[in-house]
Parts: structure tokens; sequence; C-alpha cells
């Protein structure tokens, strides 16, 4: 029977007979396979489906297509286009791959037109007709199915007529092997932009699901999502899995049991890891401590004592620098005192003592006064004035021969967290006040996700990750690729976290609660203190420190009121400000006294 | 045609002026703190290449008074610091590495860094470093090896990689 095909094929279906021809192994008619041009790919003809080797790329290609194109037929809900390809109204054969791909695109695209005559062969009758139905009509007489033909090929013949109607040029490239007949075809289009707006569609439209508690719409969301996000490259894509990733936590597990809902590792050693990796993959960080080192550093001018309260110790990355500065300084290095404030630790390692060895040697070597204290809290609302004021053996409480010591406060991402409860941000900048500090730097995420609906968090945090996303794809590309290995991805992780918990978690287990530099600005006001400008100097430094990174061009440092902020492009994304204690004035006797 | 008394004049004085050069002629080479005053005006990387020509050059280009003088002449703000900073500034920066670890780690890096973007902008090489010596401060540069001995310290051998973002991914140390 393959013979006969074959034999009233000859001539324009030639090539399709090759494929059996392959599989009988050699016979005279291999001569006319390799005329034609097809080997077909071994593997793939193991497991039943014939492709030529040279076609693959573009089969792949295809195959992609089709996808997104029931994908996108799915989502604009066309249910014709789907139950007629489900119905199955015309079996194509799939082991022919390519012309089966190109069929269903080519049909998906352009119905074809009903055939205005039949072929002229004969055994064609058999197929009249059908192959070619406008789109709605199932036709169930489009039997053809495996009853009437012969395995390979009812589709040579359909094939061909198919090809012929879709696009005229193609008739002529059937009796042509070597022109893959996809050419000729019309190929869906898979406009990655247009996926790129149907995939923030589809995230919004998620968000708002969630939101109104529609978590069957939600779920089939959160699968569309995942699928286009495939269309999508780069920074788009990691942004929409790491959304999606946090939906879905958020639709199949509304109440996280205990503890940190959203991180499989919570051990502070991963965080710390994952904050180092940040730290040296973009310029967020070393901003951050470059500029709230400068503001301390002429906070401290003059002083023969100081003291540095540090609300997230971690590695410590932050002092060495303000170590070197102060050794530097005209008049040279003043006694130095650091109060490092890190979570417990879940191993009993002391991490934070380790940390203080470290800076111990390196103002050893510098030769500055050094000393240093570790303080444990689970939050920094457990801390009371008494654990950070001067606790000095030979000072006792009252009477100091030296002057008093001068302190600043550090705080870099940490303030955000405390208000996941109410009343440990009153708490802790009470405490803060209480230590009287020269200068309390705060450095802090530039956004709002911690105001209105689930919805308008989401939509806020969505753009500000995405940016984020996209400063770290910028900086890795300049770079250079290997640059962008561990790092670059160690950095979305830690970026993917925090979108978990905005996402994910509510109440005080969302301790992502973000706030712009405006709101900041009033609750420190509301607290007792006055802003203190950032001078000229730190925003040069910081802008040759940006000059010196290599994806540097799309970062921009601004100044903003006296405060600095770091953006990427025209957004900004994290911002540093500095603060005292403001002089009340309404009571003579405390400002005196606090002179 | 020359008789053979006058030859004979003719090679004394030759012979005459040849220990006169040999009197006269100056060889840089023996005088190792003037080699090391011309080699403090290069750049860092002709320093470097200078340090390829013998052994004598070798360990006079690695003399870290040498490479102090290159530091200050490539970043703003080295100068001004000479007066009285100089002494705490050397210090400060033996401690952290010295001088010619300062300038392969961080100084010639941002330079080249700098320059490279500048240089984008068509300016031709020499001038392009100029202005980015004009623009890069001692100070940040100190900051930045600071941060980058403090990784190296400790007991862990994790390789410290604050400066990678300057450095291309081979780090040879």
């Amino acid at each position: 029977m393959k013979r006969g095909h074959q034999d009233t094929l000859h001539g324009g279906g030639g090539w399709y007979a090759v494929e059996p021809e392959m599989e009988r192994g050699k016979r005279k008619t291999t001569m006319r396979a390799a005329e034609e041009g097809g080997e077909v790919d071994e593997l793939l003809a193991a497991l039943g489906y014939k492709v030529r080797s040279s076609d693959m790329a573009d089969v792949a290609h295809k195959l992609e297509q089709l996808e997104m194109a029931m994908v996108s037929s799915a989502a604009t809900n066309d249910d014709a286009l789907l139950s007629h390809l489900a119905s199955d109204t015309v079996h194509y054969n799939p082991s022919d791959l390519s012309t089966w791909v190109d069929n269903i695109l080519s049909e998906l695209n352009a119905p074809p037109p009903p055939l205005p005559t039949p072929p002229p062969l004969t055994s064609a009758d058999a197929y009249d007709l059908k192959p070619l139905p406008a789109l709605p009509a199932p036709a169930d007489s489009l039997v053809l199915g495996s009853d009437l033909q012969s395995e390979v090929t009812p589709s040579p013949r359909d094939r061909k007529r198919m090809k012929v109607c879709s696009s005229p040029p193609s008739s002529s490239t059937t009796t042509d092997a070597a022109t893959s007949a996809a050419a000729a075809l019309p190929v869906v289009v898979v406009d990655s932009q247009e996926a790129g707006i149907r995939l923030v569609h589809a995230l919004l439209a998620c968000a708002e699901a969630v939101q109104q508690d529609n978590l069957k719409a939600a779920d089939a969301l959160v699968k569309q999502i995942s699928v286009l996000a495939t269309s999508q490259g780069g920074a788009m894509r990691k942004v929409a899995g790491y959304f999606a990733e946090a939906l879905a936590r958020r639709i199949y597990r509304p109440q996280p049991r205990g503890g940190v809902g959203c991180c499989s590792f919570d051990s502070v050693a991963f965080d710390d890891m994952l904050h180092m990796h940040f730290y040296e993959s973009c310029p967020f960080l070393k901003f951050a401590h470059f500029t709230a080192n400068q503001a301390i550093l002429e906070a401290f001018a003059g002083c023969r004592r100081v003291h540095v309260v540090d609300f997230g110790m971690r590695q410590g990355m932050q002092w060495p620098a303000l170590l070197q500065a102060l050794a530097l300084r005209p008049g040279g290095p003043p006694s130095f005192r650091l109060t490092g404030i890190g979570p417990p630790q879940p191993d009993n390692s002391d991490a934070l003592q380790e940390v203080g060895w470290k800076l111990a040697q390196l103002a050893e070597s510098i030769r500055v006064d050094f000393r240093y204290r570790g303080f444990v809290a689970a939050s920094l609302a457990d801390l009371e004035p008494y654990m950070l004021l001067d606790q000095d053996a030979d000072g006792g409480g009252g009477g100091k021969d030296e002057e008093p010591e001068v302190v600043a406060v550090n705080s870099v991402f940490e303030l955000h967290r405390l208000l996941a409860r109410p009343g440990a941000l009153d708490k802790v900048l009470g405490t803060v006040r209480a230590v009287r500090p020269r200068i309390v730097t705060v450095v802090e995420q530039e956004a709002n996700h911690n105001g209105g609906t689930f919805q308008e968090r989401f939509t806020e945090a969505l753009h500000y990750y995405s940016t984020m996303f996209d400063s770290l794809e910028g900086g890795a590309a300049a770079a250079g690729a290997d640059d962008g290995g561990p790092d670059q991805a160690l950095s979305e992780v830690y970026l993917g976290r925090q979108i978990c918990n905005v996402v994910a978690c509510e109440g005080a287990e969302r301790t992502e609660r973000h706030e712009t530099l405006a709101q900041w600005r009033g609750r420190m006001d509301r607290a007792g203190f006055e802003p203190v400008p950032i001078g000229s100097n730190a925003f040069k430094q910081a802008s040759m420190l940006l000059a010196l990174f290599a994806g540097g061009d799309g970062y921009r440092v601004e100044e903003k009121d006296g405060c600095l902020t770091l953006g990427w492009h025209t957004r900004p994304l994290i911002a540093t400000s500095a603060w005292r204690v403001a002089a009340p004035a309404e009571d003579p006797l405390s400002a005196s006294a606090a002179r | 045609m020359l008789t053979r008394e006058e030859e004979e004049e003719e090679q004394e004085e030759e012979e005459e002026e040849e220990a006169k050069g040999r009197r006269r002629a100056f060889s840089v080479n023996d005088n190792v703190d003037l080699l090391a005053e011309i080699l403090g005006r290069l750049d860092g990387r002709s320093l470097a290449v200078a340090g390829c020509v013998c052994r004598l050059w070798n360990a006079v280009g690695r003399r870290d008074s040498v490479w102090e003088a290159v530091c200050h002449r490539h970043v703003a703000g080295g100068g001004s610091s000479a007066a009285g900073g100089g002494c705490s500034t050397r210090s400060v920066v033996a401690a952290l590495g010295g001088y010619r670890r300062l300038y392969r780690l961080c100084i010639g890096p941002a330079l080249d860094r700098l320059a490279g973007s500048a240089g984008g902008r068509g300016s031709t090489t020499t001038t392009a470093e100029a202005a980015a010596a004009h623009h890069l401060s001692l100070s940040l540069s100190l900051s930045l090896f600071s941060i980058d001995c403090y990784e190296r310290l400790g007991g862990r051998q994790q390789r410290p990689a604050s400066l990678l973002f300057l450095c291309k991914p081979v780090d040879v140390s």
C-alpha cells in the first residue's frame, strides 16, 4: 500500500515518500531519498516521528509558535477554534512532525478556503472535500482517521492540498523538497511584546482575582502566567516567575503555618549569604554604605570618642571603609566603639562575635582604637537604651574624665520590618532618641509596599521589582556574561524572597513593609527627629562609585531635599537620609539640657 | 688620504674623546634613587612594563614609594594630603597592603573603567586617563581597598569579591 501511495504521489509528494524509504533502509530508492535531501533524525525516528534533520530547528520553532497560538487562543476564549482542534476534524498523522505542525499552524492562521477542484488523483476521492472545512464546521464526515488510510500518508494528499490552498505559491513548493513548505506558510507571529503585555495583564488580573477572593479564576490565571512567562526573556521572565510563585503560595496556602511562611530556607546564614551576593552584584548596598558613612564621618568631625550602633550587623561590610576614613581624617582617628545588633542564630554559632573579631583586626592594623559589642535580638524592639549606652568599667555611671562619646545610629533596610507589629517602630525610635545620637542614618527602599489594598501593593511591587531586576540584568550584561554567574542568580533569589513576602504573607509575617521616603520623613518627624542634609561630598562619592560600576550607565544618583536616592533610569529604588534629634522648641529647659 | 702621522694623531684624539666620554657617560642604573624618581612618573601600566626590563628595574619598580608617587599622581586629592596626612596615609595604606596593591586592585581598574567609558566618546587615551584621574578620589579608592582587605581577613577562605565589579573575572593574585 505504501508502494501504491508512493507511485501515485510520484511527482509532487515525492519527498513524503522519502520517510518510509528511510525506514526500510537500503533500497534503490534511497538514491532518490538522497536526492530529495531528507535525512530523518534518527532519534526521533526511533520514537516514530519523522523529522528531517535540516528541519529540526524550524520544527522546534514552529512547535513553540503552535503552543503560543493555542494558549493565546485559549486566552482569548476562542472556543470555536479550540473545539475545532479538539474534535480533531482533520487527523493529521503527526509522525511527520514538520508538516503536521505546519498544517495546524496554517489552520490556525488562515483557515483555508474549500478546494475549488478535487485533486485529479483517484485515491483522493476518499479524502474529498473534508480537509478544508471552515473553522467552526466540525463535519464528522471528516473521518479521515486511521481507518481510511494507511499509516503514513493520508496526509500527503491533504497536506498537499492544504498547502495549495493556504498559500498559493506553495503549490510550486510541494514539488521542491528542498524548500521547506513551511517557508511559504503563513506563520503564527509570536509577538513577544504582545505576549509581554498579556503577561502583565494576567499578573494584574490575578492580583485582582485574589483580592476578590475568586480563587478559581486566580488559579487559572496563575497557570496562564507561567506559560506566558516562558515567551519572555531576561528580567521580565524572572520577575513574572517570582510573582507567579508568590501568587500561587498565596492562593494555596492562605494560612501559613507559623514561622516565616515564605521561605524554605529560614536559616540566617543562608540569608546572610544571599545578602553578600546582593552586595557584590549591584551597587545598592555599596551606595547605602558609602553615603551613610559619609554622613556619619561628617557628624563625627572633631569628636574624640565615637560610638556607632548598627541595627543590622550581618557581615559588617559597611565599617572597614568608615574605619579607614576615620584613621585618615585630619586630626587623627578617634576612639571608636561599635555595637552590632543581629538576629539569633539557630546553630549557636556566634557570627556577630566573628565579625567583631575581623573588624578589630582591621582596626588594629590601621591603628584605630576599637571596641566592639554584639547584641543578639530577635527584633529591634527588644532593645533598651541602657544596652546601648556606654558601660565602661572605669567610667562607671556618672563622672567621666574624657568627653562623652558621640553616638551615631545606622539602619540599612531594617526599620521597615518593625512596621509589621504595631508600636514596635515607636518603641525603637524612642530608644534611639534616648541614646541621644548625633546622627541617625536611615536607608530604605523607595517604594510603597505597605499601604492600600493587596492589589495596589501588588502593582507597586511589580513595578519596583521589575526595575530592580532590570538593573541587575543591565549590570550583568555590561560586565560581561561571566560576572553575572552566581552573584546575579543569588541576588535574584534574594529579591525573590522579598517578593514572596510582599505578595504572599500577611500580618506579622509580612516584614517587607517598604515605605517611601516621604512616608519615612513623616514618621521621623512625628517621632521627634529633624532631617540633616547629606552633603555634596556624599553625592560626589556616590556618583564616582557608580561610574566605576560596569553596568553603571543606567543608575542615577539624585538628591531630594537633602536625601540621596539611587535609582535605575528614572525610577528611584533606594533612599538614604540622615536625622538628628529635634531640639524641642517649646521647653527652654530641656533645650538647654540637650545642648 | 692621511699620512701616518695624521692617522696616529686622529687615533689619539679619538681615544681621548672616548675616555672623556666614558667619564662623562651616565648610566641611570648606577643611580637607583634617580631611577626610582623617574619610574615614579610613569603611569601604572608603563611602570609594570618597566619592571620587566631587568632585575634592577624590577626591584626598583616594586618599591612602594614608587607606586605611592604613581597613585598620588593619578588620583585627585592625593597631592593635597601629602603635607600633613602623608605619613598617616602611608602607614594606613601599608597596613592595608601597600600602594602597589592599591593601584593594582583599585586605582588601576578604576582608571581603566573610567577611561574606557570616556574613551568611548572618542578622546585619546591619555586625555581620557587624565580626565578620569581628575575625578577619581583617593578616599574612594582607599575605602574600596579597605573593604577588600577586610574581606581577605578572617578565617574562612572565601574569595574576596567586593572588588570584582572593577576587574575582569580572572584575578591573578
